[in-house]
């Protein structure tokens, strides 16, 4: 035993090994120390997460209506102008799976939970999950204390500037380097961005000439696979927020005729009979289905092709407003 | 465990000091060291598939022992075939099997439950594909006496299990590896280091290169009806650049891995893009799985009549589809390989006697044009390679043959991202007679200017590597 004692300590290695031991250990300090100093300054960022995660904290007891979603829901439901209290856990590419986490992990914490409100808009059901390797896995472990890996964590998964300095990177630079840009985001307490006008349609003016010319990102793939997984995932979020007695607003957020016209009909086909079959199906989900309304929303309330801005966001809040009055 | 995790970054340092910590005259206690390290490498991925390698491992390891162990020639046949039977039907039960099964229903138009055999609910286990072969060479090279087999189940478990090159190759013969587990290796300090460069590049080329170009393929070939002829001809070369970061970066970090443990692994890349013609390529492109097949296919089909050009040629079909097929049970691959081997067949018809110019080379009479000529040969069928089906396939040629307006290319292009790929070009392409361009930077610069070099890599790493994706050869 002394021996093996003996063989692993660091009397072990010869000139050389500890030579190169300590050159590594210089070569590498710097690098510790700027990531050290990095992740600092990350975690005081005011980024969206961070102040819905703090508000989260602070409101928990009072929250009735949990918002999930992608960025569609991200952008179009401001909390601030609901009726009854609520918090908006949508994020950018925010998948069924990751809003199902994210409710489970925070409903112990909100005693009053009455209302989900979630998007089931024209892809969702056909995209796939992101990988257990999602770099906002550690972004919802650090602001909503929610595990969305499915295994434990460990201290890595709870740095932040890590899991996409990319990004952290751009956003440090806004913040201490850029204060005076113009179209800086301005987030009010629960998060939401009042200042969300510049994208593709005011950069192009409102021009409906411009606009309908303009290059956007849609998909248009059929995945039966995907759609078949992804609607038994479904299912199984409803099934659970029947079983917590929640009252659920499915919403198809609103689109801007472009968008509208190249939707594959066929998964607009789909994803609308498994609406209307969840109708039936439930009685505690009702529909908010804003996807083609071009009565309510203008042009210019379009952030682009499929995000709504501040002023689409107020619309769309007074009609979930009215939804809630609808339940009650 | 991926090479580019955080959780590769603990495991090796660890592994590498309690690896050097026995002290380099104990072979056996290293040894075990790196079998077990390799065991919990793999294990990590999934643990239920140790068995499968270490059944592997034993199966091959017995029925070596077992031909030499015998006089009797059709003993020794007995022992290899079934040595055979036993690599090839594990890679056929986890890889083909529902690929034919599926194929052989839709032949027949039968629906499921109309045919005895069902699919299986199986998943691949990564890296079988690679680590089969090498344990499926060992037997062949001991049966043909080309190697004696080796009494040392230890070290033939660490030859099998070899993490750095594990679950991606490079494919490593047995009379190349086996050895290095009986010698003794010291601490070499400049193989070492030698070794953390590598992996350095390999990273840059992975994380920056290959994960940034994956983000436009993916987006391009998830909906190709959407994107015009430039955008799709711009896709597909990005694609030829995101599987050869991807691969041969993983090669340079398992190669530097191993420099880091004493050990030389095979170079498996040689600059393919510069190839002259696609045979150069298929000699510069993973080289390992090239020689496999030459070695074990190509070579025992031709043997009988070395002169006849007709068996010559069905050899290269047969050898070049089997290749295609070895990344994946898919047409798109199947397909893929014949066209290869019908571009090297093309390649080696003579247009007149004693000349040995190929045809489809003649028009361009530009030498310094063949690599550029090779690159779009390969980067096009390469679309085969990434498409879903060949209907997809089909359909991106079609589109780009129809030079359709690219209205969108502008949100393809980073310049970030192409200002990276062009320096790993060009870097690539100055120091491409060295195994990789870091290599041995020691001799000809300073310690401070290499220092900057490094951090600047891994600065660049940092803040532009791509989202995280999977090595694209794990799933073959």
């Amino acid at each position: 035993m002394p021996d093996l004692k003996r063989s692993l300590s660091i009397s072990s290695f010869n000139k050389a090994q500890r030579r190169f031991l300590k050159d590594c250990a210089v070569f590498f300090a710097p690098v510790i120390i700027v990531y050290c100093v990095l992740e600092i300054l990350a975690l005081q960022l005011p980024i969206n997460y961070k102040i819905v995660g703090e508000y989260l904290d602070s409101h928990s007891d009072k929250i009735m209506l949990i918002g999930l979603g992608s960025s569609q829901v991200k952008c179009g439901f401001n909390p601030a102008l609901s009726n009854v209290s609520a918090i908006n856990l949508a994020s950018s590419s925010q998948h069924h799976k990751e809003d199902f986490l994210i409710l489970k992990g925070t409903i112990d914490r909100l005693p009053n939970l009455k209302y989900v409100l979630f998007e089931v808009s024209y892809m969702h059901l056909e995209l796939p999950y992101h990988s257990k390797d999602y770099w906002k896995n550690n972004i919802y472990l650090k602001y909503y204390g929610v595990n969305t890996f499915e295994r434990n964590t460990y201290f890595k998964d709870r740095l932040v500037y890590l899991s996409y300095p990319r990004f952290f990177s751009s956003k440090l630079k806004d913040y201490y380097l850029l204060s005076n840009k113009t179209n800086k985001s301005e987030l009010n307490e629960y998060g939401f961005d009042t200042n969300n006008y510049y994208g593709t349609f005011q950069k192009l003016h409102y021009d409906p000439d411009q606009i309908k010319n303009q290059f956007f990102k849609i998909y248009t793939r059929e995945n039966l696979d995907i759609f078949k997984s992804n609607t038994a995932y479904l299912y199984k979020m409803l099934d659970y927020m029947q079983a917590k007695k929640l009252k659920v607003i499915i919403g198809t957020m609103p689109l801007y005729k472009n968008y509208i016209k190249r939707r594959n009909p066929s998964v607009v086909r789909r994803r609308d009979s498994v609406l209307s079959v969840i109708l039936k199906k439930y009685d505690n989900v009702v529909l908010l289905n804003k996807e083609t309304d071009t009565v309510h929303f203008k042009i210019k309330d379009f952030l682009n092709e499929n995000h709504l801005n501040p002023d689409g966001a107020k619309k769309f809040t007074a009609l979930v407003n009215q939804k809630l009055d609808s339940l009650n | 465990m991926l090479f580019n995790s955080f959780s590769f970054g603990l495991f090796l340092p660890i592994t590498l000091l309690l690896y050097w910590a026995v002290g380099f005259k104990r072979i056996k206690a290293q040894n075990f060291i790196l079998l077990a390290a390799s065991y919990f490498f793999y294990g990590l991925w999934d643990w239920r598939f140790l068995f499968l390698i270490i059944a592997s491992s034993l199966v091959d390891y017995f029925a070596a022992l077992a031909i030499k162990g015998t006089e009797n020639a059709n003993r020794q046949k007995m022992f290899l075939y079934g040595s055979i039977v036993w690599n090839l039907g594990v890679l056929f039960l986890f890889k083909y099997y529902n690929f034919f099964i599926d194929e052989f229903a839709l032949l027949f138009n039968m629906q499921q439950g109309e045919y005895a055999f069902s699919t299986l609910n199986l998943i691949l286990p990564v890296g079988l594909s690679f680590y089969t072969f090498q344990t499926m060479s060992y037997t062949i090279d001991v049966y043909k006496n080309r190697i004696a087999p080796t009494k040392n189940l230890l070290n033939f478990l660490g030859f099998v299990a070899f993490f750095p090159q594990l679950v991606a190759g490079p494919i490593e013969k047995a009379s190349d590896l086996l050895p290095q587990f009986s010698k003794q290796r010291s601490f070499d300090t400049t193989q070492v280091k030698e070794g953390l460069r590598q992996i350095l590049w390999g990273l840059f080329k992975k994380m920056v290169i290959a994960d940034n170009a994956a983000y436009i393929v993916n987006m391009v070939y998830a909906s190709p009806e959407n994107y015009g002829s430039l955008s799709l001809l711009y896709a597909s070369v990005l694609f030829f650049l995101q599987i050869y970061g991807d691969f041969s970066g993983y090669s340079d970090i398992a190669i530097g891995t191993a420099k880091l443990f004493g050990f030389k692994l095979s170079k498996n890349f040689n600059i393919p893009y510069l190839a002259k013609s696609v045979t150069e390529f298929w000699q510069r492109w993973h080289i390992t799985l090239t020689r496999w097949f030459t070695d074990y296919v190509y070579f025992p089909i031709i043997q009988k009549n070395l002169r006849s050009n007709v068996r010559r040629n069905i050899a290269i079909f047969l050898t070049m589809g089997l290749i295609g097929l070895w990344h994946g049970a898919d047409w798109t691959f199947l397909v893929f390989g014949i066209f290869q081997g019908f571009l090297i067949v093309l390649e080696r018809i003579p247009l007149r006697n004693n000349r040995r110019s190929s045809f489809y080379y003649k028009p361009l009479k530009m030498k310094p044009l063949f690599p550029l000529f090779s690159a779009l040969i390969i980067t096009l069928s390469s679309i085969l390679f990434r498409s879903q089906n060949i209907n997809d396939a089909w359909l991106i040629v079609q589109r780009i043959l129809s030079f359709i307006p690219s209205r969108e290319i502008g949100i393809l292009l980073n310049k970030y991202f192409l200002t990276f790929t062009v320096c790993m070009l060009i870097a690539e392409i100055l120091t491409r007679r060295k195994d990789f361009p870091l290599s041995r930077i020691d001799r000809y610069t300073r310690s401070p200017i290499r220092w900057v070099i490094y951090y600047m890599l891994i600065f660049i790493i940092f803040q532009y590597a791509g989202f995280k994706e999977e090595f694209i050869y794990f799933q073959f």
